[in-house]
């Protein structure tokens, strides 16, 4: 066999006119492929061949060694320069000479912490919206979460919306209009499971009095 | 919940899915960050090894996309769809890797640590399969190599490999055509 040689079936396709097929998703559909034993089982092989180099890279995963410690260092202290601080949300002072600020992301950290303190809530996103920038501007803020499987979703948001409005009364001066929680994935079903933000299991919104 | 020991590798985010730890790492959270860095370097390396050919330089390769992607983690748009996006990243950087430097390709075939005689059969001869594929890989041509892996294990779409490789899709069709068909004819007698 060499490698200018097209392999012939006995019905007369070459092998790489059915790998082109497949390449192009098997469209536009050719009958005569469609219909011959001999093109399908081929099909199946070349498909079968695409299917064996996944599991090729699943046996090198297994196989490799995990990467030294120092290798994850590495890439976290590369990371941890790279701060994302975003906005500087002010916040009151009674000598008006000076300025004192948070950052946005501080008071992301913020609510992750008083968040995840919660048993069965991890925190994912924090958004802040409005112009936090300007003290006394209404601004809304919502917090995606992922709950332990089997918890009741709102209790959950409730014990959470109240935390993190006590949190932010506490350490910064935004006036929050109203604390959104979207409950968009669950943890603890089965490892990888991906249930997606496409379809968020429950959305909560509250103005406070 | 917070990520708790000296080395989180047993993290009690385990269950937590991508979605939520890319939220996080996306708002600056690097303890999610380091979390999904363990969860799909294993992935990222193995592939990169495949496609570069080494394995110190798929390490590299796969740090390098690590810090890109935290830099571009606010603009993933299906936080869900971050391992594909994690892909996609090595993928390109590895490409740039084999244009800026060619060097030779060495992957080492990594002995089974379990004896063959202790093995059942229907392993020793998925083994066997599997050698003949990866050496199968590695007698096609370099750019239908690249092509199959970017299509077969890192999933990009035709589009996407025509961009990333620089040629017109139909040109990716026709590579991809005749890597498969060379890979199929080498492996007669293992399918």
């Amino acid at each position: 066999m060499t490698e200018n040689t097209p392999t012939r079936l006995d019905c007369g396709k070459t092998i790489e006119e059915l790998s082109a097929y497949l390449a192009a998703d098997r469209l536009p559909p050719n009958p005569d492929i469609d219909t011959c034993p001999e093109c399908l089982s081929a099909l199946d092989g070349l498909d079968h061949v695409a299917q064996l180099s996944r599991d090729l890279i699943a046996r090198d995963i297994g196989r490799q060694s995990d990467p030294p410690e120092s290798w994850i260092t590495t890439i976290m202290s590369n990371i941890a320069q790279e701060v994302r601080s975003g906005r500087s949300l002010p916040l009151r002072h009674d000598n008006p000479e000076v300025t004192l600020s948070i950052t946005e992301g501080a008071v992301r950290a913020l609510v992750r912490s008083v968040g995840d303190g919660i048993d069965g809530v991890v925190i994912g996103r924090c958004r802040i919206d409005g112009d936090a920038e300007t003290l006394d501007a209404p601004v809304q803020v919502t917090i995606t979460a992922s709950i332990l499987w089997g918890r009741s979703p709102q209790d959950l948001s409730e014990v959470l919306r109240g935390r993190v409005h006590d949190a932010l009364r506490q350490h910064t001066d935004l006036r929050v209009a109203a604390v959104n929680i979207v409950i968009d994935d669950l943890h603890h079903i089965i490892a990888e499971s991906q249930i997606t933000a496409e379809s968020p299991i429950i959305t909560e919104s509250e103005d406070p009095t | 919940m917070a990520p708790t020991g000296e080395d989180g590798a047993d993290s009690p985010w385990e269950d937590v899915s991508d979605g939520t730890l890319v939220g996080r790492a996306a708002d600056g959270d690097v303890a999610a960050f380091e979390t999904l860095v363990r969860r799909h370097a294993p992935m990222m390396r193995a592939f990169a090894a495949r496609m570069l050919g080494s394995v110190s330089a798929a390490d590299d390769v796969v740090q390098d996309s690590f810090l890109i992607a935290w830099r571009q983690l606010p603009t993933l748009h299906d936080p869900a769809a971050v391992k594909a996006w994690l892909m996609k990243i090595t993928s390109r950087q590895a490409l740039s890797c084999l244009r800026g430097r060619p060097f030779d390709r060495a992957v080492p075939e990594r002995e089974c640590a379990v004896p063959p005689e202790l093995q059942p059969e229907s392993v020793v001869i998925r083994n066997a399969q599997l050698r003949a594929l990866a050496a199968a890989l590695e007698a096609v041509s370099e750019d239908q190599r690249q092509c199959w892996l970017l299509r077969e294990v890192a999933g990009l779409s035709y589009e996407q490999i025509a961009e990333e490789l620089r040629i017109r899709p139909s040109a990716v069709r026709g590579k991809l055509a005749r890597a498969r068909a060379s890979i199929y004819a080498r492996m007669e007698g293992w399918r």
